[in-house]
């Protein structure tokens, strides 16, 4: 009743031609703007999914191999040896020095000679004989007689069995093979040791377990304060100029290039607090203060996401602002802060530049005991890796990456098991 | 606000009002003003709540009566550029005075809600909220039978005792208004506020409301605000006519709806304007 009368309301409209050839052409046109864009949003995810295909291929195809040790059977009479040991001291504590003390490195090496010629010693790897040695604290009968063991065989070999390195190898590699000497196993050393410099020797345990070390330091800090900072933003501080600066502020800091993080980790954490350099705890302080702005913005958005018909409902019945909070706010925005948290926190774990500032690059062959022992995380151990010239490093650093992408890929689906998990409607 | 000569009927209205027999008054609000920034939404507004009647607001969409409600429980609270001035008291207590323990107030000032809001929790949850956080039941059985008789005085209890473990969520919109009018006599008020309470309700669900809220009176001071002239009507022994801010007209229900002093109210009523 109120709306203005058409401008032309005299005129009499001429009947809308709803089958004419203008009208044919207008549907024509728009069915192909619609198989068009979905042929280009197709293929933008043909090629997402090509690359990813391509990455995780040749990431498997080169970490297998990282997986695995080659083996040569070495034989070794250990009876005409006549090792200065007891097989008590075997089973004793000191069974590693006993062994070492009775020249074991020695009598490998002479098996190795005796077995494959003068080049013996170099066919297996510096560290058989440990593996000789915890053969024997295995089965401390075997000092009575001759025994065939399998040991990991050198990088040299190794190359050699690929067709590549010195010609001298290369003999042994064609004669071992024709023998039938020549396995391979799943490589546990690999998932149980630290770094080292021959690369049939390194694991990747020590980063692992300074990056699990790390990852908890960084919870611990990150989500607490980043959480509280979150509710405090979004239900107690006022909105005047100082909480729009401190929001931007926050913003801006989530995009902040993670190096210069690093640098105020340097600052801060080491020439200031004098804390121990190259430590899991620095390290997750740094990363700390990396993600704090991404778990605060997701916490905020979350808390923002709970209705107010909630908080009103327990207003309603007389609970005060922190029952409101903690009684219902902050349980239904849990899965979108989870969600954030662990969305961060995977970041974190794939993060080398500001942990490379720290000191987290030195070449550290114990795995850390603590929070405050020097210790390196994957991803800088995978930096490290991928810059030794020893072509044994290039398989072990894929195998890294596998482990690394497996880390990641749990965090992923966790975050995706929360949010369908604990969503909830109303 | 074209609307500036300030109507005669303000604080008149309680010996008008006045009824026949002895009524207790509950709530008192004395020239209560509110504002929300700059805008001035309540103009001077007065008003007695008693226990006996069911009050009933009316007018049309943006005149006030819902920001006049949530004065009285100071649900306004939350909003930081709302202002309130004037006098509100609940048995004479004036209810912004410092003193005033605000959690206290909406303990005894209950709420129920324009769409149902039940907590995403169990329907037993839903009404134990209320009494666990003011540790009005020490045990759990005294929790239990708490639940129960507010579930039963909603007219709930029928239809959700056995499963009493399911999420409140997941009941009709009519069951969980119910249940939201249960969490709210959990806590034992004196008074509740009710914010067009079935808006969001089919008229079957309505209907059971409106029975709800007959048998509720008399045991609680109860405020209706609805946009359903017939539904105030209904329920309703008094009401009070609210227009851009001002009440218009306050007095016994037949007398606003068959024979109204002021003019607009006719018009309101007759379906001039809203």
């Amino acid at each position: 009743m109120n709306n203005p009368p058409a401008p032309d309301a005299g005129a009499p409209r001429r009947p809308t031609d709803w089958r004419g050839t203008a009208m044919q052409r207008r549907i024509r046109r728009r069915y192909a703007a619609e198989r068009r864009f979905r042929l280009i949003g197709l293929g933008a995810v043909v090629l997402s999914a090509g690359f990813l295909a391509f990455l995780l291929i040749t990431m498997l195809s080169n970490g297998i191999a990282g997986f695995t040790r080659t083996e040569v059977t070495l034989p070794i009479d250990f009876r005409a040896a006549q090792l200065d040991v007891t097989p008590q001291q075997l089973e004793s504590r000191g069974a590693d020095l006993a062994l070492a003390g009775a020249g074991l490195e020695e009598l490998v090496e002479r098996s190795a000679t005796a077995a494959f010629g003068a080049h013996g010693p170099d066919v297996i790897s510096p560290h058989a004989w440990t593996g000789v040695r915890d053969a024997l604290k295995d089965d401390p009968s075997l000092l009575n007689r001759k025994a065939a063991i399998s040991v990991p065989v050198s990088q040299d070999l190794k190359s050699a069995l690929d067709g590549a390195g010195k010609p001298e190898m290369q003999a042994i590699a064609a004669k071992l093979k024709q023998h039938d000497m020549i396995g391979s196993s799943f490589d546990f050393g690999f998932l149980m040791s630290a770094d080292s410099t021959d690369p049939t020797d390194v694991g990747i345990w020590g980063a692992v377990k300074g990056s699990l070390f790390t990852m908890l330091v960084t919870l611990a800090i990150a989500f607490p304060i980043g959480v509280l900072s979150a509710v405090y933003l979004e239900e107690y501080a006022r909105k005047n100029r100082w909480t729009d600066l401190i929001e931007v502020s926050i913003n801006n800091l989530a995009a902040v290039p993670s190096i210069i993080f690093g640098l105020l980790g340097l600052a801060v954490f080491l020439s200031f607090m004098n804390l121990p350099r190259s430590a899991s705890l620095v390290g997750g302080l740094t990363l700390a203060l990396m993600i704090m702005p991404v778990i605060v913005i997701a916490s905020r958005n979350a808390i923002k996401a709970v209705p107010p018909s909630i908080r009103d409902a327990a207003l309603g019945v007389g609970a005060s602002k922190v029952q409101v909070i903690f009684h219902h706010v902050l349980p239904l925005a849990l899965p979108g802060i989870l969600t954030g948290t662990i969305i961060g926190m995977a970041r974190a774990l794939g993060e080398t530049a500001p942990l490379l500032m720290i000191g987290m690059r030195a070449f550290i062959a114990q795995p850390p005991e603590g929070l405050t022992d020097p210790a390196t995380v994957l991803p800088v151990q995978i930096f490290l890796w991928s810059d030794q010239i020893s072509r044994g490093f290039v398989e072990r650093t894929s195998a890294a990456i596998i482990v690394l992408l497996l880390f990641l890929l749990a965090m992923n689906a966790l975050a995706i098991y929360l949010r369908n998990r604990f969503e909830t409607r109303w | 606000m074209t609307d500036t000569q300030a109507p005669a009927v303000r604080t008149d209205n309680t010996e008008r009002a006045t009824p026949k027999r002895e009524t207790h008054i509950k709530m008192a609000a004395r020239d209560v003003n509110v504002f929300y920034g700059t805008s001035h939404a309540i103009r001077d507004v007065s008003i007695d709540v008693d226990m006996e009647n069911v009050t009933a607001f009316i007018g049309p969409s943006g005149c006030g009566k819902s920001t006049f409600l949530r004065t009285l429980n100071r649900m306004n609270d939350t909003i930081p550029i709302a202002r309130v001035t004037g006098d509100i008291t609940l048995d004479g207590e004036d209810i912004y005075s410092p003193d005033m323990d605000v959690v206290q107030l909406r303990a005894r000032v209950g709420m129920v809600f324009q769409k149902p809001n039940p907590f995403p929790k169990s329907i037993y949850e839903n009404v134990a909220y209320g009494p666990r956080i003011h540790g009005l039941a020490p045990a759990k059985r005294d929790l239990d039978g708490i639940v129960e008789s507010a579930l039963k005085r909603a007219g709930l209890w029928e239809e959700v005792k056995d499963r009493l473990d399911d999420s409140g969520t997941a009941l009709s919109g009519g069951q969980q208004q119910r249940l939201c009018i249960a969490r709210a006599i959990a806590v034992d008020p004196e008074v509740i506020l009710m914010d067009e309470p079935c808006s969001a309700l089919d008229p079957i669900a309505t209907a059971k409301i409106e029975e709800l809220i007959h048998a509720l009176r008399g045991k609680y001071a109860i405020v209706i605000v609805t946009h359903n002239m017939q539904q105030a009507a209904r329920v309703s022994q008094k009401t009070a006519f609210f227009h851009l801010g001002h009440l218009v007209e306050y007095g016994e229900t037949s007398e606003i709806f068959t024979n109204p002093r002021e003019e607009r109210t006719k018009d309101y009523i007759t379906g001039r304007y809203g």
